[in-house]
C-alpha cells in the first residue's frame, strides 16, 4: 500500500502523526537557543613568545621568522601574520573556517617542540593562545558614582562581580575603570637622603613589620598553646609611626621622611558614563553558552543588586550583545508571520475557495516546525540564517500541494468519489512532483558543502531548505490527499458570498488564459523575432554587470558604535580626559540618536582583561556610544559615523581616529591595500602617499595605516665602565629607578580578607623632570650613594615601531573604509586607479586585501557552487524527461532569471554581494521548475496526438494558472523578505530581491520564450523523422 | 447464467463491489489494474506519462434474473460520474457443473 493510499484509508493515524511531529517542533522551538549566527568556530590560532630586553628587529630576525619558517607548514593554514614588538612576539595563524582547531592547535605545539630549542636562551617558551569570538564581551554594564568613587571597586567586585559570575553561563566579569584601593608611601629624595635612607630599606622595613609569625607551642600545664607574633598592620595610620631607623640615636619615624595615604592607584584606567566617572563591568561568556539567556539573567538580577548598593552607585547596561540579536530574531519573526499571511492570501486568490486554501496551507506549518526537530537535534540555534531558511522555504513548501490539491479537484469535478480522487490524484502526479523537489535538492544539497566563511553560514541554510522541502514532499502526498479526501466535497455548492466575491478574480483569471493563449499563438509565428528578443535581453543584461556595485555582506546596524581617539604619545591623561568630556558633550548635543555614552581613558592595570583587548594607554581615549534602535530614527549607523568622523577631523590635535560599529559581521567593509617590502623608508613612504590619495577618494571615510609611527621614549644609557667601577651593576642601577618611580611593592595591607598593595616610591612631585632620575642615589654594596648622572645619562629617544609580517615579509597596511553610500567595488576600484598612478618600485609588492579578498574567496567558491549546481539540475531534469533536450530547452530560463537580478539590481542600485549570489542560486532551481511543468505538459498534449503548435498553446493555456500560482507564492513569499526595514534586515533583503527579481523576470519572459524554442527543437525533430521515413520509403 | 464482464475506472472499484453485493451476485473475479480505451467516447486509460489513469475490470457470474437490475445500477453509476466511464458487458456462460 503507498504511502498516499495508507494515509488516505487511516486520516486518525496521518492526523495524529503529524500532529506528534508538530508537537515535537514546539517543544523544539522552546528548547532552542537564539543567537545572531550560526557557530563559526574558531579559526585563529596566535602564538606568543617574551623576550625580555630584546629590541622589534631582534624579535624579528631571532624569534617571529624561525617561528613563521616552522609553522607556515602546517595544514589548513590560509595566512600567518606576525607583529614583533620590544620584548613580545605575537604570530597570528589565520586557518580556513570550519578546520578542527584543536587538532590544529596540536599540529602547531608538535611544530613549536621542534623549534623551540633553537630560539634565543633568554626567550620564553612560545605559548598557544586560541582566539574565538566567544571571547568577545557580551555585555558591558556602567557604573556612575560620586562619593563612592574610591572604594568603587571593593564595592563592585563584592557585590556586583561576584553574585554576577555565579549566574549559570557567565564567564569572567571584570570591572574597569574603578580604581582598586592601594597604600601609597610618597617619600621625599631630600629627606631620605639626609636620614642616609632608600626606598629599598623602608621597603624591606616595611615587610618585616608586616607580618604574622607562627612562633611553636608551648606546654603549660596539661595543655599545649600554639604561639604567634601578629605584626600586620590593622589600620593604615599604623604606618605613619613605624620606626625605620636611626639617626645620631634618634629614632626615625616613617612619617618623618615619607607621606602615607590610604588612597586609590595612581594610573589606571578611567571610564566616564555620560561625562560621569565611574567604571565598567564587563561580562564575557563561557564558551558555548547562550547570550541571550546568560544577559537575560543579568538584566534580572541587576534590580536586586542595584539595592545592595550606595545611592549614589548606579548601574546600567550600555553594551548588550543580546538585544540586537533578540531584535533581529524577533524582526525575523515578524517577516515570517507576514510571508506565510501572504502566500495564503495568493493561495485563496487563485483558488477561490476556503477549503482548498487550508488544505495547502496546513502543509506550511508542519514542515516549518518540523525542521525544528532537525535544529534542535542537531544542536543549532535560531539565528539569522536558520530563521531566514523557513521564511524562503514558505514560498517553495506550497507548490507541491498545490499540484496534488489541483489534480484532485480535477478528478472530483469529473465525478469521482473524493476519497479514490485523493489517492489516485496524488498516484498520478507523485512521480512529477518527486522530481521537482529533486530539483531544489540540487540547489541545496551542495550548498550544504560549501567552504570559507560562507560554508559555515549556507550550511545550515542549505539543511533547513532540503529538510523543508523533503517534509513538504512527504506532506502533500499524505496530510493533503488526506485532508482532500476528508475536506473536498463532491458537487461543492458555492455561496452567494463567492460568487459575489470571487467572480470578478475568476472572469480575470480566464480572461488572462486566453490572451496569453492569443499571445503565445502569435509568438509561435514569429519565433525569429522572440529569440532574438531574448538574446537581447541577456546581452543588455550582461552589459549591466560592470555598472552593478559589488560587495561582500551588507554592513549590519546593530545600534551600537565604537570610537578610538589617539591623540600623539606622550599625551597626558588630563589633556586627553579633557578632550573626551567635551567631545561627549558635543556629541549628546548633537546626535539626539544617542542613548548613552561611555569613555575610557588611561592604562589599563594587568589583570583587566577587557582593556589588554583593546589599545590603552593615557593618550588614547576610547568611546562606546549605544544608540536607539534602527527603527526609532532616520540615520543609519554608517551616517552617523561619517558625521562623527567629520567632526573628529576638526581636532588638528587628534593623530589618528577610528570609528567601527563593533565587531564581526557587523564591522564596515574597508579595502586594504598590503605593501610588502623590507625596507621600512621606502613602505612607509608608499604607505603614506597611497593614504593620502585615498582620503581624496569621494566615498572613502577613513584611512589608517598599521604601522605607527616611532614612540618617543626616555631612556637611561648607563656607562658600564663607570658602574662597574662604582661596584654596580646595570640590573641593580634600573632596579633603583623603577623603585623609585614605577614604586617597590613593599607589603600587602590585609582588612576585610582583602590585599592591598603597599607601594613605597617618590612623592609625585619629585618625579617629574629629567633631573629627578639623574639625581636618584644608588648605593652599591658598600654603602655609597652615586648619583644616576654620574654613571650614565638620560636620553629621549625614539623607538621603532611593531614589526609586522604576513605570510613571512614584512608589510604595512593602509585600510580604507567604505563609507555611507559608496561600495566596495568602487573603493577597490579607486585603489587600483591611484595605486597604478604611484611610482611603486619594482622589489616592492602590493595587493589588495581586506574585505575584498574575503569577497573575492567567497565569490570564486560560489561561482564554482552555482556551475556545479546547473549541472546538477539539468542531471535532475534529464532523467525525469528521459532525454538530453528537453533539459537543455527548459534551462533557458537560468539566463533570464540573473538577467531579472541583474536589472533589480542595477534600477535600486543594490549592491550585490554573498546573500545576493545565494539568491542567484536558488533561482536555478526555482526558474526551472516553471519550465519543467510547461513541458511537461506540452508533451503530454502531443503524446495525446495533438499537433505541435496546437499542443504548445493548450498546454500554456493550461498550465497558466498554475505557474502563476506557484511563482506568486515565491515571490510574495521573498517580497517581506526583500522589503523588510527592522533590526538586521540588511542581511536578507538582496537575498529576498534576488529571489522576487529574478523570479518575476524570468518567468514572464519564459512563458513566452520556452514554449518557442521547444518548437523550434521539436521542429527539427520531426523534419528529421520525415528524412529518416523519407529515405525508408525510397529504400 | 450469465457473465457481465464490466470495466472502469479504477477509482469506482469499491462502488463497483458495492453494487454486486447489494445484487446478491456473490461470485467474481477482479484485475484491479487493466488497461483499455473506449470504443467511441472513452478516453484512454494507460496509466502512462499522456494518459496515467488505469482502469479495473471485474467478471462476475450470475443468475440471468440477476443481470437486469445489476446493469441498471451500474448505469446509474456510471452516469454519476459520466467522464470517468463505466461500461458492462454481458455474455452467455456455463458452469462446469452444468455439463455433467
Amino acid at each position: 500500500m503507498s504511502l498516499y493510499e495508507r494515509s488516505v484509508k487511516k486520516p486518525i493515524t496521518t492526523a495524529l502523526v503529524y500532529l506528534a511531529v508538530i508537537v515535537l517542533g514546539v517543544f523544539s522551538f522552546f528548547k532552542l537557543s537564539v543567537d545572531l549566527l550560526p557557530d563559526m568556530g574558531e579559526n585563529i590560532l596566535m602564538v606568543i613568545t617574551y623576550y625580555n630586553g630584546a629590541s622589534a628587529a631582534d624579535i624579528e630576525n631571532n624569534v617571529s621568522r624561525p617561528l613563521e619558517n616552522t609553522l607556515n607548514g602546517v595544514s589548513d593554514l590560509k595566512h600567518i601574520t606576525s607583529y614583533s614588538r620590544e620584548n613580545l612576539s605575537f604570530i597570528m595563524m589565520e586557518y580556513e573556517y570550519g578546520v578542527d582547531i584543536d587538532e590544529a592547535t596540536n599540529d602547531v605545539r608538535d611544530k613549536l617542540n621542534m623549534v623551540t630549542s633553537s630560539l634565543p636562551d633568554d626567550a620564553g617558551t612560545p605559548f598557544i593562545f586560541k582566539f574565538s569570538a566567544e571571547d568577545l564581551p557580551i555585555m558591558v554594564l556602567t557604573v556612575k558614582a560620586q562619593e563612592s568613587m574610591n572604594a568603587l571597586y571593593k564595592i563592585l567586585d563584592d557585590r556586583v562581580a561576584s553574585p554576577l559570575s555565579r549566574i549559570n553561563g557567565v564567564g569572567t566579569v571584570s570591572i574597569a575603570g574603578a580604581p582598586q584601593r592601594e597604600i601609597q608611601v610618597y617619600c621625599d629624595p631630600y629627606k631620605l637622603e639626609s636620614y642616609g635612607m632608600s626606598i629599598e630599606s623602608i621597603s624591606a622595613v616595611i615587610a618585616s613589620e608586616n607580618r604574622n609569625t607562627p612562633t611553636g607551642n608551648i606546654d603549660i600545664g596539661s595543655r599545649t598553646y600554639s604561639m604567634r607574633v601578629e605584626g600586620e598592620f590593622s589600620d593604615a595610620t599604623q604606618l605613619r609611626d613605624m620606626i625605620i631607623g636611626h639617626y645620631n640615636g634618634q629614632d626615625v619615624y616613617l612619617r618623618d621622611v615619607a607621606v602615607v595615604k590610604d588612597t586609590i592607584q595612581e594610573r589606571m584606567l578611567e571610564a566616564y558614563n555620560d561625562g560621569v566617572q565611574g567604571g565598567m563591568i564587563v561580562v564575557q561568556k563561557q564558551s558555548g553558552a547562550n547570550s541571550v539567556a546568560i544577559s537575560n539573567a543579568v538584566l534580572a538580577k541587576l534590580p536586586e543588586l542595584q539595592a545592595e548598593l550606595p545611592s549614589d552607585v548606579i548601574i546600567t547596561p550600555l553594551v548588550n550583545t543580546s538585544d540586537n540579536i533578540v531584535n533581529t530574531v524577533n524582526s525575523l519573526k515578524e517577516t515570517i508571520i507576514i510571508t506565510l499571511l501572504l502566500v495564503v492570501a495568493v493561495v485563496l486568490f487563485f483558488l477561490g475557495r476556503w477549503r482548498a486554501t487550508i488544505i495547502v496551507a496546513v502543509v506550511i506549518p508542519v514542515s516549518l516546525i518540523a525542521s525544528l526537530i532537525y535544529l534542535w537535534i542537531s544542536g543549532n540555534t535560531l539565528n539569522i540564517i536558520s530563521l531566514s531558511s523557513l521564511s524562503i522555504a514558505i514560498g517553495l513548501v506550497v507548490d507541491d500541494a498545490i499540484v496534488v490539491l489541483e489534480n484532485i479537484t480535477t478528478h472530483i469535478t469529473r465525478g469521482t468519489k473524493p476519497k479514490p480522487a485523493a489517492i489516485f490524484a496524488t498516484s498520478e502526479v507523485s512521480v512529477s512532483i518527486v522530481a521537482s523537489t529533486l530539483v531544489i535538492f540540487a540547489v541545496f544539497i551542495p550548498l550544504t558543502m560549501t567552504s570559507g566563511m560562507a560554508g559555515i553560514l549556507f550550511k545550515q541554510l542549505g539543511w533547513m531548505i532540503s529538510i523543508i522541502i523533503f517534509i513538504s514532499l512527504m506532506a502533500s502526498m499524505s496530510l493533503t490527499p488526506m485532508l482532500s479526501s476528508v475536506l473536498l466535497r463532491l458537487n461543492p455548492e458555492h455561496g452567494r458570498v463567492y460568487r459575489i466575491l470571487y467572480s470578478p478574480v475568476e472572469k480575470f483569471l480566464s480572461a488572462l488564459d486566453r490572451w496569453y493563449a492569443g499571445v503565445l499563438g502569435w509568438a509561435l509565428l514569429h519565433r525569429r523575432w522572440i529569440v532574438l528578443g531574448a538574446a537581447a535581453i541577456v546581452v543588455f543584461a550582461l552589459m549591466l554587470i560592470p555598472r552593478i556595485p559589488t560587495e561582500f555582506f551588507p554592513t549590519m546596524d546593530n545600534a551600537r558604535l565604537s570610537i578610538t581617539v589617539n591623540f600623539p604619545i606622550g599625551t597626558r591623561i588630563e589633556q586627553s580626559r579633557a578632550f573626551a568630556k567635551e567631545f561627549t558633550k558635543h556629541l549628546q548635543e548633537n546626535y539626539p540618536e544617542i542613548l548613552g555614552t561611555n569613555f575610557s581613558v588611561g592604562q589599563a592595570d594587568d589583570s583587566n582583561l577587557f582593556g589588554m583587548l583593546q589599545t590603552n594607554g593615557e593618550y588614547v581615549v576610547s568611546f562606546n556610544i549605544k544608540l536607539k534602535s534602527k527603527v526609532d530614527r532616520t540615520r543609519g549607523v554608517l551616517e552617523l559615523a561619517d558625521g562623527i568622523r567629520a567632526d573628529l577631523a576638526e581636532y588638528p590635535e587628534i593623530r589618528t581616529y577610528a570609528v567601527g560599529l563593533g565587531s564581526g559581521m557587523s564591522s564596515q567593509s574597508s579595502v586594504d591595500l598590503e605593501i610588502y617590502g623590507y625596507d621600512f623608508a621606502e613602505t612607509d613612504a608608499i604607505a603614506a602617499e597611497f593614504a593620502s590619495r585615498m582620503r581624496k577618494v569621494e566615498g572613502c571615510t577613513e584611512v589608517s595605516i598599521s604601522r605607527d609611527e616611532y614612540t618617543p621614549e626616555i631612556e637611561v644609557e648607563f656607562d658600564r665602565e663607570k658602574l662597574i667601577q662604582n661596584g654596580l651593576s646595570t640590573t641593580t642601577a634600573a632596579t633603583y629607578i623603577r623603585n623609585r618611580f614605577n614604586g617597590a611593592i613593599a607589603s600587602y595591607y590585609r582588612e576585610d580578607g582583602e590585599e592591598y598593595d603597599i607601594r613605597v616610591r617618590y612623592a609625585p612631585e619629585f618625579r617629574n623632570s629629567v633631573e629627578s632620575i639623574e639625581n636618584i642615589l644608588i648605593y652599591n654594596n658598600a654603602g655609597r650613594g652615586i648619583r644616576v648622572g654620574e654613571v650614565g645619562r638620560v636620553v629621549e629617544k625614539l623607538t621603532p615601531p611593531t614589526i609586522e609580517r604576513k605570510d613571512r615579509q614584512r608589510l604595512v597596511t593602509v585600510s580604507c573604509i567604505v563609507g555611507k553610500g559608496a561600495v566596495l567595488s568602487d573603493i577597490v576600484a579607486a585603489a587600483e586607479r591611484e595605486l597604478s598612478q604611484m611610482d611603486v618600485p619594482a622589489d616592492i609588492l602590493t595587493n589588495v586585501g581586506g574585505t575584498y579578498e574575503d569577497q573575492q574567496d567567497a565569490f570564486k567558491d560560489l561561482f564554482t557552487m552555482m556551475l556545479l549546481i546547473v549541472i546538477l539540475v539539468y542531471i535532475v531534469i534529464a532523467a525525469q524527461f528521459e532525454s538530453f533536450t528537453y533539459p537543455f530547452v527548459i534551462m533557458f530560463s537560468v539566463p533570464f532569471g540573473f538577467a531579472g537580478v541583474l536589472f533589480g539590481f542595477f534600477l535600486t542600485k543594490t549592491a550585490l554581494g554573498v546573500m545576493a549570489l545565494i539568491g542567484l542560486i536558488m533561482l536555478i532551481g526555482i526558474v526551472v521548475k516553471n519550465g519543467i511543468v510547461l513541458i511537461d505538459y506540452t508533451i503530454l498534449c502531443r503524446e495525446r496526438g495533438m499537433k505541435l503548435y496546437d499542443a504548445v498553446v493548450t498546454a500554456g493555456r493550461s498550465r497558466l494558472r498554475p505557474i502563476l500560482m506557484t511563482t506568486c507564492t515565491t515571490v510574495f513569499g521573498m517580497i517581506p523578505l526583500a522589503l523588510g526595514r527592522g533590526e538586521g534586515a540588511e542581511m536578507w533583503n538582496s537575498l529576498g530581491m534576488a529571489v522576487a527579481w529574478g523570479l518575476t523576470f524570468s518567468t514572464v519572459v519564459t512563458l513566452l520564450l520556452i514554449p518557442v524554442i521547444y518548437s523550434i527543437f521539436a521542429d527539427f525533430g520531426l523534419k528529421r523523422q520525415d528524412r529518416i521515413s523519407a529515405r525508408k520509403s525510397e529504400a | 447464467m450469465k457473465a457481465v464482464f464490466i470495466s472502469f475506472y479504477e477509482a469506482f472499484y469499491d462502488e463497483v463491489l458495492e453494487v454486486l453485493d447489494r445484487h446478491g451476485v456473490n461470485g467474481f473475479t477482479s484485475w484491479p489494474t487493466v488497461y483499455g480505451r473506449g470504443s467511441e467516447t472513452g478516453e484512454p486509460h494507460y496509466g502512462t506519462h499522456a494518459w496515467p489513469t488505469t482502469n479495473a475490470a471485474v467478471l462476475a457470474f450470475m443468475d440471468d434474473a440477476k443481470v437486469a437490475p445489476l446493469l441498471k445500477s451500474l448505469h446509474e453509476l456510471d452516469l454519476s460520474a459520466e467522464q470517468q466511464g463505466l461500461r458492462a458487458f454481458v455474455l452467455q456462460a456455463e458452469e462446469m457443473t452444468d455439463r455433467m
